[in-house]
């Protein structure tokens, strides 16, 4: 398995847990009166701490070591266009199912900039998912 | 990237030099061994300075590493 592949298993689980935690407190804030704000932003403080010690690790390169060739690059580049359809499909997504769902509704603007976080999430998820997909979720052991 | 039309002999050629590893292939044409993985499995379509290295590297012609079929039109 090589870096692009770890990175990409990391930031999938990441983008699942974030988006597991996001739902779960958005939620609690809203139904547990008094709920502690500060609780997110700690918590996401420590996720993306902990999202960089990884990273960093996986980072560090080998003396002579190719990194990236240009297969690698080929599937970054196709891995990239995944994220960007992903957040299109979410904007197309977003914008339209309040009107199939409540049309007369009215949307306080202060829920807009929770677009951008799960923009964010989205197009991670997406661009590991594409990753992994494009090789070939493990690596198919051939002679060494 | 995968290609139905494009065979290869890199494999034999690696075995025939040597018994060269797809490791020590990959650092002698700059990639990774995944690549060359790939490339033996056909499942990757090298460029064009790759498929010279490779063939470079077995002193052989490029015709003689990579061989284009042609399809059904």
């Amino acid at each position: 398995m090589n870096r692009q592949q770890k990175i990409a298993i990391i930031v999938l689980i990441v983008s699942l847990l974030g988006l597991f935690l996001g739902i779960t407190l958005t939620l609690m804030k809203h139904c547990i009166p008094g709920f502690p704000k500060g609780t997110v932003v700690f918590g996401g403080f420590i996720l993306s701490l902990g999202v960089f010690l990884i990273i960093s690790r996986i980072l560090k390169k080998k003396k002579g070591e190719v990194i990236s060739d240009e297969r690698d690059k080929i599937i970054e580049k196709n891995a990239y266009l995944a994220g960007f359809g992903a957040v299109y499909l979410l904007v197309i997504l977003v914008s339209y199912l309040p009107i199939g769902i409540a049309p007369e509704a009215k949307i306080p603007t202060k829920w807009f900039p929770c677009l951008f976080p799960i923009a964010v999430l989205c197009q991670c998820f997406a661009m590991s998912l594409a990753t992994l997909i494009q090789y070939g979720w493990r690596d198919k052991n051939g002679d060494k | 990237m995968a290609t139905n039309e494009l065979k290869n002999q890199v494999r034999r050629l690696r075995f025939e030099n040597g018994e060269m590893t797809q490791q020590q292939l990959a650092d002698k044409a700059g990639v990774t061994r995944q690549t060359i993985l790939a490339i033996e499995s056909g499942k990757y379509a090298p460029s064009l300075p790759l498929a010279f290295r490779i063939a470079n590297t077995f002193g052989v012609p490029l015709e003689d590493v990579f061989q284009y079929e042609k399809g059904n039109i």
